[in-house]
């Protein structure tokens, strides 16, 4: 009876040695992958905010309105925001391969998975800021000539603009991500298709002549700046 | 000098000689408007600059009107040419076309080397746009440079102080609060200097720049506040534009503002170290004007200027400091008329101009940004002189002047500010 006690424990115990020596190496390889991955990183980023520093990155998101995008959404600056990307990437590759070192197969899969999903999602985060900047400096444009050219709702009319860029934007890098394509593809056509539909009612049939008497009324009581600007020189 | 003058202008030039007045007129497509002005200049050879050596240098850029043909065919039919003096010298009439890029900065410069090259006493450039030119502004813009009186003559005109807002309200308050310089017309296309002026304009580096095509009258105008240059005014009468058609105010705001903030930008080695203004000597003060003054659509402006400032607010945010944004909200304000105080404005201007030299944001969302701002302020002073003569109307925009001079150490310490 006691030898069998004996020779269970000493199995039991045989054996987690034993599985210990295999997962304890594959352990320090996977925190030194860890740790010389964050080295790494936290130098990328440093690298990183330098060399945005020295391309005036700052300016440029200040002339383009990236900043402005920034500030209201309370993110850091453009450089910072960049950099903290690039630190979060590679940490998180070498993160995966650190777990990929463990050899566990659960774990492998999910590498597998993240690895195919990663890039998607940050080109999806890509195509999303571009089309921020890009929304927000067509913005600017139209805003700026429908004040100027004295339109009665400039601000509505760059709104629109506005949202109607960033909904492409945010459909396309949905798009890219592949999350529920079809749910995203059929949501925006149903979108732009409603507002064109009301707008299209609302003006071409049911309210035609109300909104004809109301924008000539708006447009003829403001007086449109000078179209001979010769006076002013 | 080979490179800047073309072979065709080249050999004309070398059959001139040595020459007391060069007159220079830039021209592209201006058949419309070229004839009297060459008639004048002629005149003016003729008659009072008879016993000077005198030549007219037409570069063009390339019209495709006939320009050139009606500079070179261009008949004395004035009848006052009938009791002129006789010419005691040859008069020399060239027209070539020059290098580069077309633009009025590229004509200058050639009008300069020109200049230096027949080693000219003085120069004047003339504007084929201004239908006022006549015999005796010829005279007047090139009489003190040959007198040896003045390096740069810069004109007047006799206008209503609601005339040009644009040159009163913004370019000749911070032109003369930057450079030290109380020229009434720095934006002025027409000019007279000295050939020792056009010599050390050609010397500058800037004319390798792209900004200097849009900048080059203020440029030219900046370029007067150097050290030891003697600057005169001539009175030249009124001014009359000939009648083609031209920007509407909300393009030509925009422009105006970008070559005035351009041309501060080209020469701040220059004007931010200077401590002290620089004299300008009037050579006859205009008489006040006798056309009616310009109607102002002041209730059209004021509804822009309220409308702008609501929509562009944020736009503006990163440009003006808060006092000032603050300021400009509240003189936006629907229930009551604008009015926005010289103060206001002086550092309005100042703050644009230091968040142009900074791209702050895009320069050119900047100074579009900056339409409904002027028309506020324009809106703003005829309101404040209305029922004023012109003479008071006049001193008013002199006080403008004084106020930005006195904030010119804030216009210096923005503009060397580090970028925001």
């Amino acid at each position: 009876m006691a030898e069998a006690i004996l020779v269970t424990l000493r199995e039991t115990w045989s054996g987690y040695v034993n599985g210990l020596r295999l997962v304890i190496p594959r352990l320090l390889a996977m925190l030194s992958v860890v740790a010389a991955g964050w080295l790494i990183a936290a130098l990328a980023r440093a690298i990183t905010r330098k060399a945005l520093a020295w391309l005036r990155v700052a300016r440029l998101a200040e002339r383009t309105g990236a900043a402005e995008l920034l500030r209201k959404a309370e993110l850091p600056p453009a450089e910072r925001l960049a950099a903290s990307a690039v630190f979060w990437v590679l940490f998180l590759g070498f993160l995966l391969a650190g777990l990929d070192a463990l050899g566990f197969a659960t774990l492998t899969a999910l590498r597998l998975e993240l690895g195919i999903l990663l890039p998607r999602v940050a080109g999806g985060v890509v195509i999303l800021a571009v089309g921020l900047v890009v929304a927000n400096v067509v913005w600017r444009v139209v805003l700026l000539a429908t004040v100027n050219a004295g339109w009665p709702s400039a601000r509505l009319v760059g709104g629109a603009v506005y949202f109607l860029l960033v909904t492409i934007a945010a459909a396309m890098a949905l798009d890219h991500v592949g999350l529920a394509r079809s749910i995203v593809v059929a949501a925006f056509a149903i979108l732009v298709g409603a507002v064109m539909l009301a707008v299209a009612i609302a003006v071409g049939i049911g309210a035609g002549p109300l909104v004809r008497r109301l924008l000539d009324g708006q447009l003829a009581a403001r007086s449109r700046p000078d179209t001979d600007g010769s006076s002013h020189l | 000098m080979s490179t800047i003058l073309s072979d065709e202008l080249l050999s004309g030039l070398m059959a001139v000689g040595q020459l007391d007045v060069l007159v220079g007129l830039p021209t592209l497509n201006h058949s419309d408007s070229v004839g009297p002005v060459v008639r004048a200049v002629h005149v003016a050879f003729n008659r009072e600059l008879a016993r000077e050596r005198t030549a007219l240098v037409n570069v063009d850029g390339g019209s495709t009107d006939g320009t050139p043909d009606i500079v070179r065919d261009a008949s004395i039919v004035d009848r006052e040419t009938l009791v002129a003096s006789q010419s005691l010298r040859t008069r020399h009439r060239i027209s070539a076309p020059y290098h580069g890029v077309p633009g009025k900065a590229a004509a200058l410069r050639t009008i300069f080397a020109a200049a230096d090259l027949l080693q000219a006493r003085a120069v004047v450039v003339l504007d084929p746009e201004i239908a006022s030119v006549t015999p005796e502004s010829v005279v007047a813009l090139a009489r003190p440079a040959l007198r040896g009186e003045a390096d740069f003559v810069s004109p007047v005109y006799t206008r209503h102080p609601l005339d040009g807002p644009l040159v009163t309200q913004v370019v000749r308050p911070l032109f003369r609060a930057a450079y030290g310089l109380a020229l009434q017309e720095p934006l002025a296309g027409e000019f007279g200097c000295s050939g020792l002026f056009a010599a050390r304009c050609l010397d500058e580096p800037a004319w390798d720049t792209d900004d200097l095509r849009l900048a080059i009258d203020l440029w030219i105008s900046g370029m007067s506040a150097g050290d030891a240059l003697r600057v005169v005014e001539a009175a030249l009468g009124p001014r009359r534009l000939t009648s083609r058609p031209r920007p509407a105010v909300t393009s030509l705001v925009p422009q105006v503002l970008d070559a005035l903030f351009t041309s501060l930008r080209l020469q701040e080695g220059t004007w931010t170290g200077r401590s002290r203004g620089h004299a300008v000597r009037r050579a006859a003060s205009p008489p006040d004007p006798l056309d009616p003054p310009p109607t102002v659509d002041s209730a059209g402006y004021a509804t822009l200027f309220r409308d702008g400032v609501s929509a562009l607010g944020a736009m503006l945010a990163p440009v003006f400091r808060p006092p000032t944004l603050e300021g400009l909200r509240a003189a936006a304000a629907p229930d009551r008329p604008v009015e926005i105080p010289d103060a206001l404005w002086a550092a309005a201007v100042q703050e644009l101009a230091a968040a142009h030299r900074h791209a702050t944001i895009s320069r050119d969302h900047l100074v579009r940004a900056a339409v409904p701002l002027y028309l506020g302020r324009v809106a703003s002073f005829a309101a404040e002189v209305a029922g004023l003569g012109p003479r008071e109307a006049a001193e008013r925009l002199e006080a403008l002047c004084l106020h930005f001079e006195r904030c010119r150490g804030d216009l210096v310490a923005l503009w060397t500010a580090p970028a925001r």
